[in-house]
């Protein structure tokens, strides 16, 4: 899983390469084989083969550290069983924290490494067999013979039997996976690598050397599957990189218009992220509707207003008898000239007079949400509200002043609920190469996921739809960086300090979304309970965050 | 001879309801292969009531009001066909109740039946909300495909 390399890096020295160390240890799947990175001519340009007799890592050797290979594997392997350490420790290890360290001698850093470990090893009962979480390949799993996986933490096998790192030792352990070829899992972790290193490159600002290694990676890319795997998700990172550096005029990719909505809607079949997002928010707003005769929904976002009609029916059908149903949907300006909303508000308006429910509905057009005016939306005081907002919010970010405003007027209606659905990644960090990491572990994920869809167009579709959301990551900065994910934690501290107390989502709203779980023919899927929210994830990563909130109660309570 | 009489005159199609009452206890595949019967019977087997009594069948208690609901959206031989089979046959399948995805209840013995009968209750009530995004996306928009794309994925094969 991704938090136990995570724990660990808190304790390494603050050094980009032993990041690039872990990752090499993350996605080297067996540590028997070592003989293609060992016997390969580690050059990183493909023109000149047989240039480098010394066994330097070309590619590091390119970013100005000089490292044998064998060097490199040797601190990997230690790292690996310092990270299964670190992680089986029961007590507390945050004593080892270092800060400032930086170790350039891969001998030195090996020798850290050990006696990290000798300190660690005692406190750990029964490290002698610091044995590990073997998780079986999912993809092996799915019987075909499938090129490796993409960078799935989850299918880290670390096996230590013993405390000696001898690599002997583990050639005569029987290997825990099917690994694709030899060659191709090379290519692919070298890209890993190299995709790591540009990335701190660009942040570093030198932007030549970042060219060039962006033109290798290129290469390199020829020579794997990037059909599916870490080759798919690595091509569109080696791509965005490209644009970001070549091109003169950032074109932003802003995600509204037609393009938009029907890459949305393909994705909402293609995987049950927003299908979760949606059924989770319905069921905590019909709770929330609970006696209510008049009831106000305003959508952050209606796209195509998949998520209502669902709703409409569950009021019809609630004992009671169905409310009056308001809905607002916000949205951008279509550029065809159709009134696009209204459209949909009719489609929904159909749909609610067929099974007879009285029905209501505004479009509000707006480009950005910050231009939404509170008296747009028509609230009135004797009707329940629920504001929706499906992945939205982020968008925000981007100044802070936005996300205060929209908040304050959300808070000032005092909703009977508030529903938020966002993407669970940190990709709103300050610096470059920390959000990259963070997205290119966070789309392989998704794209692992995603594999499992069979259903064209639509599986197409939905790839370039969360390709788009990758090159705006990559690609761009300031305002045109709309997607500015954030992690639960963040938006709940956002949220508290904006007024509103969370809502515990439930037990009927966990049994729906596990329902819809079962539905799906891939079996890595989970939902999970955080606190009253629900998350959704692939392999126990969690990919999608659901939670409700509450404005907080004041002393003078006045709406 | 009047008993053998009698016996001969007896003939199910003479006694409608009887008839709708012996099929309305059959499963889908059995009233596809009713229906070839006779035409009496395939008229019988196309009447929604039957299809109702199919899709909630298992759940207890049936849910009220949603008659006029369903028939709005395309009727309960389309709701069967296209929700609630899958829906039901993924659960069976699924490990209801045992497998640690997130089902949060008991898995002994004893609880299993009312899990099952939980579970097939929130399954006809997925099934509904599934309709009825199916029943929306076929009102035709702009976005060119009536047919019910979101519903695709059920008919995606299952490997357990």
């Amino acid at each position: 899983m991704l938090r136990p390399s995570r724990s660990l890096t808190r304790y390494l020295p603050s050094f980009p390469l032993a990041q690039h160390l872990l990752l090499h240890c993350l996605y080297r799947k067996l540590l028997p084989i070592m003989g293609p990175y060992d016997s390969g001519a580690m050059t990183a340009s493909s023109s000149s083969p047989g240039t480098s007799p010394s066994n330097f890592d070309g590619l590091l050797a390119g970013a100005g550290y000089i490292w044998r290979s064998s060097d490199l594997q040797k601190v990997a392997q230690r790292l690996e069983c310092l990270e299964n350490v670190v992680v089986t420790s029961p007590s507390d290890v945050s004593h080892l924290a270092v800060d400032g360290v930086i170790h350039h001698n891969p001998s030195v850093e090996a020798s850290w490494v050990d006696s990290l470990l000798s300190e660690l090893i005692p406190l750990v009962p029964g490290s002698e067999s610091c044995s590990a979480a073997a998780f079986s390949d999912p993809h092996s799993a799915g019987g075909s013979s499938s090129p490796c996986s993409s960078l799935n933490p989850a299918a880290v096998i670390a096996t230590c039997t013993d405390q000696s790192t001898n690599q002997h030792q583990h050639q005569s352990q029987q290997p825990l996976t099917v690994v694709c070829t030899d060659a191709e899992e090379d290519s692919g972790i070298r890209l890993v690598h190299a995709l790591m290193t540009c990335a701190g490159l660009v942040q570093r600002g030198d932007l030549s050397l970042a060219g060039s290694l962006v033109e290798e990676m290129k290469a390199l890319l020829t020579r794997i599957n990037t059909g599916r795997g870490i080759g798919k998700v690595a091509g569109h990172f080696v791509d965005a990189l490209g644009r970001r550096l070549y091109q003169r005029v950032r074109v932003s990719v802003t995600g509204v218009g037609f393009e938009h909505e029907i890459l949305y809607h393909h994705f909402y079949e293609a995987c049950p992220y927003l299908k979760f997002a949606h059924f989770t928010a319905n069921q905590a707003i019909l709770e929330a509707f609970h006696g209510h005769d008049c009831v106000h929904v305003i959508d952050l976002s209606l796209m195509q207003g998949l998520q209502w009609p669902p709703l409409i029916q569950a009021l019809a059908l609630r004992p009671g008898g169905p409310p009056l149903i308001k809905i607002t949907g916000v949205g951008p300006p279509s550029q065809d000239g159709r009134d696009s909303l209204k459209e949909i508000g009719l489609k929904l308006a159909d749909l609610a007079r067929s099974i007879n429910v009285r029905f209501s509905f505004q479009g509000i057009v707006a480009f950005r949400l910050e231009d939404v005016k509170p008296w747009m939306l028509q609230v009135s005081r004797n009707e329940a509200l629920a504001v929706n907002s499906i992945m939205q919010l982020h968008r925000l970010l981007w100044s802070g002043s936005s996300l205060d405003l929209v908040l304050g007027w959300i808070r000032n209606f005092n909703p009977n609920i508030l529903t938020i659905v966002e993407q669970e990644a940190n990709h709103n960090q300050s610096q470059f190469s920390d959000r990259f990491t963070e997205a290119l572990h966070y789309y392989s994920t998704l794209f692992d996921s995603l594999e499992a869809c069979h259903l064209q167009p639509h599986k197409a579709l939905a790839e370039m739809f969360v390709q788009r959301e990758i090159s705006n990551i990559v690609c761009c900065e300031g305002s045109a960086r709309v997607e500015r994910h954030e992690p639960l934690r963040k938006w709940r501290a956002r949220l508290v300090d904006a007024g509103f107390r969370p809502l515990n989502l439930g037990s009927d709203v966990f049994k729906q979304a596990s329902m819809l779980l079962t539905l799906f023919s891939a079996e890595g899927f989970s939902v999970e309970e955080d606190e009253g929210c629900l998350t959704l994830g692939w392999h126990s990563r969690p990919l999608i965050a659901a939670s409700a909130w509450q404005a907080e109660l004041q002393g003078n309570s006045q709406v | 001879m009047a008993e053998e009489q009698k016996k001969l005159k007896f003939c199910i199609n003479d006694h409608r309801d009887v008839l709708v009452e012996i099929l309305k206890r059959l499963d889908a595949r059995s009233l596809g292969v009713a229906a070839c019967v006779c035409r009496l019977w395939c008229s019988i087997t196309r009447n929604d009531a039957l299809w109702e009594h199919l899709c909630f069948r298992h759940v207890s208690p049936p849910p009220s009001g949603v008659r006029t609901v369903v028939v709005a959206l395309g009727g309960y031989k389309r709701l069967y066909m296209v929700c609630v089979k899958p829906v039901l046959s993924r659960l069976a399948g699924a490990k209801i109740g045992s497998d640690g995805r997130g089902t949060g209840g008991g898995g002994n013995g004893g609880d299993s039946d009312l899990t099952r009968r939980v579970w097939r209750r929130h399954g006809a009530q997925m099934s509904l909300s599934l309709l009825c995004v199916d029943c929306y996306e076929r009102l035709g928009g702009r976005l060119g495909d009536a047919s019910a794309s979101s519903l695709m994925f059920l008919c995606e094969p299952v490997n357990f």
